[in-house]
């Protein structure tokens, strides 16, 4: 026991002297990029932050009343798939010990929303790049002057999501009509098992009739399966013309590879995450070609500055930006309110956010009242991107509301659909 | 949908009787709960995706390969880790727990938490009383009725078969009969993580590959194991067909509810259990004292 | 009347505590834990150990179960999930107060250690350990069956803190802890828990013995699934936040290795061994890259040395039965404390 008792000693003395030797900073600016790091999601949020603090610095840092300061980033694995615990350790370690002064990031919905009540205690400003649940949102409008510090940067809250979705899925009918005469299609919705897909499920299931479908069932495989291809035989049993897809998980690459190989006569559309990332082309070999999905970066002008900002990031990585790469301009946004408060207290930097309007990779980013990314016609807008031959180009907007980036594609039927409706 | 049913059923409860086989042998033979079967599984499937994307090696020279370095690992990590501490029980337990943390982060540290894919042997597609079935799923249904009734040949027609069945019978006795008790663990050891690795291989054009695609099928073996009775090769082989049919039968019948096919499964299990408390064909182990 | 109680205490610290290093050890392990926030208030390492106290009640949990009446238990998350579900929603909907919701949540969780435990007790040894296993992932499939119940994969978020500040917090689970740790010891001690070391050691023997052994299995399923249910209370609340998480197969492993290594059958090993490995895991945060890999090895290389694990190792080198009465003694005596037998 005495050496129990040692070691556990010993152990503790090592946190002192650790913690001892972490540098206070008030010569730079620390910002926490939070995420998985182990995980392409967590990478995302690195690189896109490592990028923006690289442009910042270059220029000499940020302007804070009369000092320049420089940003230094600090990595936070926040482990938060394989373990809830574990996130909120990292999180308070970053704020006490690491001394942060700002935090950005986050994914898994459950996590995050545990880790928002640990930097809103500290009142640290939190930038969200990653979950899309309205909760984390509601609760800014539900206790203001508890939750200000939270902005939600991207992705677009999953309300939006489900509008984009069903706009998607009227392009890709109105394709099967005027291309193959299908005037009435049958739908299959296939949604993994999950808190953000039921709105969708359900809102399909009322409003498919009224938009001209039919549905030919639904499916709620589960987020990590990883054989769907007796759901995939199903949907074929039942005819379907359209698969309208909710993928957020790994399932989304199972369902896409097994979807190309057995060639299911039904063009697949709707969200797949997995199938937003460059990994997907090669993780399904090739069999996940024509998946449609909603997306947040393309090589197309939203604005002025998306194609410059995907070319540098896709040079400097070597991959094309994940949504969750969207700390870019949370750092960019958060940057720029901290020169306009000329200070880091934190009350007065949640008030030039509020202001912010800035043309960011995905649109223009403005706020709204409960700190929520706005979507919308000359805000961010999201994109369908479709997966052809190898590259994800976008193909919506398509000219709705009169808007078409530069850039954009047509939308293909997959080849075997084609061949096997037009006899 | 009958013919649906059963061709799904068919398919991935093949995978789930090859794994679970192993599991089970090692198990009969040396009383060893291994959590880090399926890891061998993953580990099999990583490399031959490293020995295709990285190396270039063909599939077909891969897939040896890749089967003979699990092998090895096995018996590395049999030999250093496990035989060591065979005496406690607990102890054995855990350190097969820590041995799958310890391949589930290598491989994290390696190939990163990326999903992975390899395109399949054979392209395309045949139909099966209208259900299609891509090649390679009927390929890796082949090889594994293929390994499975080589296996079957080994224990039941063998004189090293037999030796490594009567100590799964009873140990005491087979050592008392003069049996190297100890080698033949070992021997079976090998065998076991030899089909996990087969397993493995197989899979690699099915599946995705992450570091944590050995906890989803570890549990459903763990299942499958139990409901044929511990211990029990033609068990484990029924089991495996039972929980696979039943994952394909809520997929169809259920289709809103196809998430939980897992569950389900599970919920056979117990049900099973609770009539038959040693599984299906489990010998009713008498209380080893 | 105060000074004898006063009295009283100093007499059993003095006959009872500081006669053994490991008692000693335990004292001051507790006194540390209750003046830390005075020298020491570092919310952050506050976290740490308020954590760590509630995983050292699930651990010892565990080991009251599994350990001592040998009905390994593959699947204890059920518990702990059970009782943050439960907690969490009767906090949220109902408006109850932690010291209300965390008990009901332990009792829900001895409702699920009947409803589990009297099925089961058909099945023996590795049959029960599989078996156990899938109950916490067939109730996970019901949290996403029922989302609105639920938050499926959200969880059940926006819990009352369990105290006014990250002190309280840290004083309502360290006391706790210390208290049920007490308490499981003493069961363990007790006639009933020599009874479970019986069932464990020889089922049989037992029955034969004219005692009910069912009746103890079940009675070891409630204690516990309720001590594993204050611990899953309390980290409902501490979390503020009730996820799918707390019936992960990993919460449920962890729980098999905390106690593994640190020794079985010992109530205190288990809490040790939190206290041990949950901080180490903090503490390889300095290599981020390698921090669960290291603590993987860490548990194997101990186990490979003392399989019986780390406390009951170090216990043995410091401390040895009296040949005579089988009582412990310091390692230096010459004659046992209790009979003065020669210790050589």
């Amino acid at each position: 026991m005495r050496r129990g008792v040692f070691l556990a000693a010993a152990a503790w003395v090592w946190v002192l002297v650790s913690m001892a030797g972490s540098g206070w900073g008030a010569d730079e600016i620390k910002v926490g990029v939070v995420g998985p790091m182990a995980f392409t999601q967590g990478e995302g949020h690195w690189n896109g932050a490592t990028m923006a603090a690289e442009e910042i610095n270059a220029k000499g840092g940020v302007q804070v009343g009369k000092k320049k300061l420089p940003i230094k980033l600090v990595k936070v694995d926040s482990n938060e798939f394989l373990n809830v615990t574990d996130a909120t350790n990292a999180m308070e370690r970053a704020i006490t010990y690491d001394k942060v002064d700002f935090l950005m990031g986050g994914f898994r919905t459950e996590a995050v929303l545990a880790m928002q009540d640990i930097a809103m205690e500290y009142k640290k400003i939190f930038l969200g790049c990653g979950a899309a649940h309205p909760e984390l949102c509601a609760r800014v409008a539900k206790d203001y002057e508890k939750y200000k510090y939270w902005f939600r940067v991207t992705p677009i809250n999953s309300t939006f999501l489900v509008k984009v979705d069903f706009l998607l899925l009227e392009m890709v009918a109105k394709k099967m009509a005027t291309e193959l005469g299908i005037s009435k299609p049958k739908v299959a919705i296939v949604a993994e098992k999950a808190v953000w897909a039921d709105p969708i499920v359900n809102i399909a299931q009322e409003n498919l009739p009224k938009m001209g479908m039919e549905i030919a069932g639904v499916w709620r495989p589960s987020p990590v399966a990883t054989d769907v291809s007796a759901e995939l035989s199903a949907v074929q049993s039942a005819g379907a013309h359209i698969i309208f897809t909710s993928f957020s998980s790994s399932v989304g690459i199972p369902f896409a590879k097994q979807w190309g190989e057995l060639q299911v006569p039904a063009a697949a559309v709707g969200i797949n995450v997995e199938a937003q990332k460059d990994g997907f082309w090669a993780a399904t070999g090739g069999k996940g070609n024509y998946t449609l999905t909603m997306n947040t970066y393309a090589r197309v002008k939203m604005t002025d500055s998306t194609i410059p900002f995907f070319d540098k990031y896709k040079e400097r990585f070597k991959e094309a930006p994940n949504y969750t790469a969207g700390t870019y301009d949370a750092l960019h946004i958060l940057v720029q309110a901290i020169e306009r408060a000329g200070t880091l207290d934190s009350a007065k930097v949640v008030q030039e956010l509020e202001k912010t309007q800035y043309m960011g990779g995905a649109g223009k980013i403005v706020f709204s009242k409960d700190h929520d990314v706005t979507w919308g016609p000359g805000f961010v807008t999201a994109i369908g991107t479709q997966w052809q031959d190898g590259q994800n180009l976008c193909v919506w907007p398509d000219g709705w509301q009169g808007i078409k980036y530069e850039g954009c594609v047509d939308y293909k039927i997959p080849p075997w659909v084609r061949a096997h409706y037009k006899k | 949908m009958a013919s649906d049913i059963i061709v799904n059923g068919l398919i991935s409860g093949s995978i789930y009787a090859l794994l679970a086989i192993g599991f089970s042998l090692i198990f009969g033979v040396a009383r060893i709960v291994n959590i880090a079967h399926t890891a061998f599984y993953m580990v099999a499937a990583y490399a031959i995706h490293f020995a295709l994307h990285n190396l270039g090696v063909p599939y077909l020279l891969a897939m040896p390969l890749a089967i003979v370095l699990v092998v090895g690992l096995g018996l590395a990590c049999y030999r250093l880790f496990i035989d060591p501490i065979r005496e406690h029980e607990a102890a054995v337990l855990i350190a097969t727990i820590a041995l799958a943390m310890v391949f589930q982060e290598v491989t994290l540290m390696l190939f990163k938490g990326h999903y992975r894919g390899t395109p399949p042997l054979l392209e395309g597609f045949l139909t099966v009383a209208g259900v299609k079935v891509a090649y390679q799923q009927l390929l890796s249904f082949v090889v594994v009725l293929l390994v499975l009734g080589l296996v079957w040949l080994f224990l039941g027609h063998t004189r090293l078969g037999l030796a490594i069945r009567t100590t799964a019978q009873d140990r005491e006795v087979a050592n008392l009969m003069g049996m190297d008790v100890a080698r033949i663990a070992m021997l079976t050891m090998a065998i076991s993580v030899g089909m996990a690795g087969v397993a493995g291989a197989v899979v690699v054009p099915l599946f995705v590959l992450d570091p944590f695609m050995w906890l989803a099928p570890l549990i459903m073996i763990m299942a499958v194991v139990v409901l044929g009775g511990l211990g029990s090769i033609k068990g484990s082989f029924l089991g495996a067909y039972i929980l696979g049919f039943a994952e394909s039968l809520v997929v169809f019948l259920l289709p809103m509810g196809s998430f939980l096919k897992g569950s389900v499964a599970l919920s056979v299990m117990i049900v099973v259990l609770l009539i038959r408390p040693e599984g299906l064909f489990g010998i009713a182990f008498e209380e080893e004292r | 009347m105060l000074l004898a109680q006063l009295r009283r205490i100093q007499v059993v610290i003095k006959t009872e505590v500081l006669v053994l290093p490991s008692r000693i050890a335990v004292m001051l392990f507790a006194l540390f834990l209750l003046t830390v926030p005075f020298y020491w208030p570092d919310p952050y390492l506050l976290r740490i150990l308020t954590l760590a106290s509630i995983f050292a009640i699930f651990a010892a949990s565990w080991d009251l179960l599994s350990g001592f009446t040998g009905q390994v238990n593959f699947g204890h998350a059920l518990f702990f999930g059970v009782a943050a579900y439960c907690a969490a929603l009767l906090n949220l909907h109902l408006k109850f107060p932690p010291w209300v919701t965390v008990p009901l949540g332990a009792v829900a969780a001895v409702g699920t250690g009947l409803l589990v435990g009297i099925p089961c007790l058909r099945l023996k040894g590795t049959y029960l350990a599989l078996t156990t296993l899938s109950f916490p992932i067939i109730l996970m499939g019901l949290v996403f069956a029922f989302p609105d119940l639920t938050g499926g994969e959200l969880g059940v978020s926006g819990l009352s803190r369990l105290a006014g500040s990250r002190v309280g917090e840290y004083y309502v689970c360290s006391v706790l802890m210390l208290g049920a740790g007490f308490l499981m010891w003493k069961i363990g001690d007790s006639k009933t828990g020599i009874i479970f070391h019986a069932i464990r050691e020889d089922e049989l023997a037992v029955r034969t013995a004219g005692i009910n052994t069912t009746k103890y299995k079940i009675l070891a399923f409630c204690l516990s699934g309720f001590f594993a249910g204050v611990a899953g209370g309390l980290y409902a609340h501490v979390m503020r936040i009730a996820g799918p998480s707390t019936l992960e197969v990993s919460l449920s492993f962890q729980a098999v290795i905390w106690a593994v290594f640190g020794g079985m059958v010992s109530i205190y090993g288990p809490m040790a061994a939190v206290f041990i490995l949950f901080p180490l895991l903090e503490l390889l945060r300095v290599v981020p890259q390698l921090r669960n890999l290291a603590f993987a090895l860490i548990i194997l290389l101990i186990l490979l040395y003392m399989p019986e694990g780390l406390i009951p190792w170090i216990r043995d080198r410091i401390e040895k039965l009296c040949p005579r009465c089988k009582a412990r003694n310091f390692t230096r005596r010459s004659h046992c404390r209790i009979c003065a037998a020669h210790m050589h």
